[in-house]
């Protein structure tokens, strides 16, 4: 059998070239272990300063929401992972959703498929395409922000300071359509990479502790986490059933509610595993507390039903190789840069 | 430096009367077909029944069996495929190479039969020489479905999809009448980051030409790949734009054609030619809308066979398959 050794040369290879790309006055850099053209910028929603600064002050305020209560960091909140640290998702008067707030952190990054033609499907059922399309889903959803667009357009109206700059960023008053290009384009700026892994592959032999190092060869061979959680965000865009909730007497049909394909019914769209010691807890609906749990689900080969992944299986993974692959996850891809932005000021 | 061996973005007009030709169904009925050869010397067309366990061949317009008594296997989730031998290459005129996908993993092999002629008993499942299987290790998954096959003059070549962390294409040496071990040979989603290695035929310059079909879930994750026959070092990889490329074929004019299933929406799937575009990328033309193709092969005389799953409604029994014939031309 071949070592990953090779592939790990091909992506070395591949991150040299990249650090940092410019759009109009906006600069960024992508980190090492992300292709930088998988952080997809539609051709009319290009990047600004002024566009980023704005979306990332409509994501941090609460004013977006019924009550005044919540905003979009209610629920991916950077002190959590970009996620929120509860199972569920809450919303405005406590109203609490089904599934679990996913991380944000590399959303705008393209898993799997193929820069040119695959568009990136959002939500833990792929039901939105590419930021914009997600961005004011959760507003306008009775039980997260619960507004109507007219309604939270004309509060936003009510704001000099939004007003203002609507008309520097887009050259018109607040309008649904702004809100939308300028928090998918802050959204897109929650990046992660260049963690010890990353390093690891750039030719750094002391990246990774021995543990973490024994627990990557697990990830990638025995465990067989990378038949889904593949690529530069260990996520391959696709949608697999592990049997979580298909224990119930009424399952999410998770994917299936989209397509109407048996074979997506409990599937859900493969999450990141960048920062994952920050997101718990863990799977679409949050049942489990710690990645210790989540490997042993794994070991278990999830829960038997008749959509179960062809990857799901008895595993039986021996103690020190669940502890090593825990300290992989933990220490391998966990960032220096993490993006632990702070809320802005908002506008009065 | 590589250079894509397609043709240029040129459409010749006999291409184009081919393209909008309805194509003639030569065998209906059939079971999930999954996998074309055909005979050299006879031009005999020989397909691989694959739900009924069987490989048939064409002869005056009906099915003859010629191996029979595989078991089947169940492939995907809803809708979910009975599948049993699919893919199939002759080696000399009476030596057919099947591919197996109706066992367990680690229990499936490629089997050699010297096919009798037409009119004499079928052969049994078992009647040949096995090369294979693909064990499990402790850290390797067991090898399985055994999609398509190719053959040079050393060596079988066999898409398998059996662990997904690696998407083997295996390989077993051919010295005389003999075989090799079959091993794992590349591991085309290291080299590529895309699932599933499916389609596989052999360049007029004789590289391997693989058919990434990316993961189902994901549309248009389609590669098109070329691999030195002889070390496995990837030449090239290119998007297509194709769903879930299950075939690929050299037409006796040059062109490389693509069978796309497309799993998710199946109305997208087809016969594409796919073209060079001049930017060393590829330009997948359509030809011609086609429920769930799954093989092809060109005939002696130019014609494109190609097998077809068909429709049937989730649940109900198998048999809405076909094998259509276009015209020489393409």
């Amino acid at each position: 059998m071949r070592s990953i050794g090779r592939s790990f040369l091909l992506v070395v290879l591949a991150l040299f070239p990249r650090v940092a790309s410019a759009q109009g006055d906006f600069e960024w850099h992508v980190p090492a272990g992300l292709e930088e053209q998988r952080v997809r910028i539609p051709k009319d929603n290009p990047m600004t300063q002024g566009k980023v600064d704005l979306g990332k002050q409509l994501f941090f305020d609460p004013r977006l929401s019924r009550d005044n209560t919540i905003s979009c960091a209610s629920c991916h909140d950077p002190r959590h992972g970009w996620s929120n640290g509860q199972r569920f998702a809450t919303g405005v008067r406590g109203q609490v959703g089904g599934r679990s707030a996913p991380t944000i952190i590399n959303a705008g990054y393209l898993n799997g498929g193929i820069v040119k033609f695959t568009k990136q499907l959002q939500f833990w059922d792929g039901r939105a395409v590419e930021l914009e399309g997600q961005a004011l889903g959760p507003i306008q959803n009775p039980i997260e922000m619960d507004m109507t667009l007219p309604e939270v357009v004309s509060r936003l109206n009510g704001i000099e300071g939004y007003r203002s700059q609507f008309q520097q960023v887009f050259g018109t008053d607040v309008t649904s359509e702004g809100m939308e290009k300028a928090i998918a384009a802050f959204e897109r700026t929650v990046l992660s990479g260049d963690a010890p892994f990353d390093r690891l592959k750039a030719g750094d032999e002391s990246a990774l502790s021995e543990a973490a190092r024994r627990g990557m060869s697990v990830f990638f061979n025995k465990a067989h986490c990378s038949a889904c959680h593949t690529g530069g965000n260990f996520a391959d865009g696709g949608f697999h059933n592990v049997g979580i909730g298909m224990d119930q007497d009424e399952p999410d049909p998770g994917r299936y509610s989209q397509t109407k394909l048996q074979g997506d019914f409990g599937s859900f769209k493969t999450p990141t595993l960048r920062e994952i010691a920050r997101t718990a807890p863990y799977m679409h609906d949050g049942r489990l507390g710690t990645l210790e749990e989540v490997i042993d689900f794994y070991d278990k080969g999830g829960i038997p039903n008749p959509q179960l992944d062809e990857e799901m299986r008895l595993l039986k993974l021996t103690g020190q190789e669940k502890a090593d692959l825990v300290i992989f996850l933990q220490e391998g891809l966990s960032s220096a840069s993490y993006p632990d932005t702070m809320p802005p000021t908002l506008p009065e | 430096m590589f250079r894509l061996p397609l043709t240029a973005t040129v459409i010749f007009a006999l291409s184009i009367v081919s393209a909008t030709q309805a194509g003639e169904i030569v065998l209906d009925g059939l079971k999930n077909p999954s996998g074309i050869a055909v005979q050299p010397e006879t031009g005999v067309v020989f397909v691989s029944d694959s739900a009924a366990g069987r490989i048939v061949r064409l002869v005056e317009g009906s099915a003859e069996e010629v191996i029979t008594g595989s078991s089947g296997d169940t492939y995907g989730k809803g809708p979910k495929y009975t599948i049993g031998p699919m893919g199939l290459a002759f080696l000399a005129e009476n030596r057919l190479v099947v591919a197996d996908s109706g066992f367990p993993d680690g229990e499936e092999y490629l089997r050699v039969f010297e096919v009798p002629p037409a009119g004499a008993a079928a052969l049994g499942y078992d009647d040949c020489t096995k090369v294979g299987p693909l064990a499990a290790t402790d850290s390797v998954k067991a090898e399985g479905n055994f999609y398509a096959v190719a053959a040079t003059e050393a060596a079988l070549y066999v898409t398998c999809n059996g662990d997904d962390t690696k998407g083997w294409i295996s390989k077993s040496d051919i010295t005389g009448a003999s075989f090799g071990e079959l091993a794992r040979f590349i591991a085309s989603k290291e080299a590529t980051e895309v699932d599933a290695p499916v389609a596989i035929t052999i360049s007029p310059r004789g590289e391997l030409v693989v058919g990434q079909m990316g993961e189902i879930t994901v549309p248009s994750d389609g590669l098109l790949t070329f691999y030195n026959a002889r070390d496995g070092k990837l030449l090239y990889n290119q998007p297509t734009g194709l769903h879930d490329i299950t075939a690929l074929a050299y037409s006796p004019r040059g062109h490389l054609y693509a069978l796309d299933f497309a799993w998710n929406d199946p109305s997208q799937g087809g016969l594409f030619r796919l073209d060079n575009d001049g930017e060393g990328g590829v330009n997948a033309v359509k030809i011609k809308s086609l429920d769930k193709p799954t093989a092809m092969a060109f005939g002696s005389e130019g014609a494109l066979y190609i097998t077809l799953i068909g429709s049937v409604e989730e649940g109900q029994e198998v048999g809405a398959g076909q094998l259509l014939r276009l015209k020489p031309g393409l």
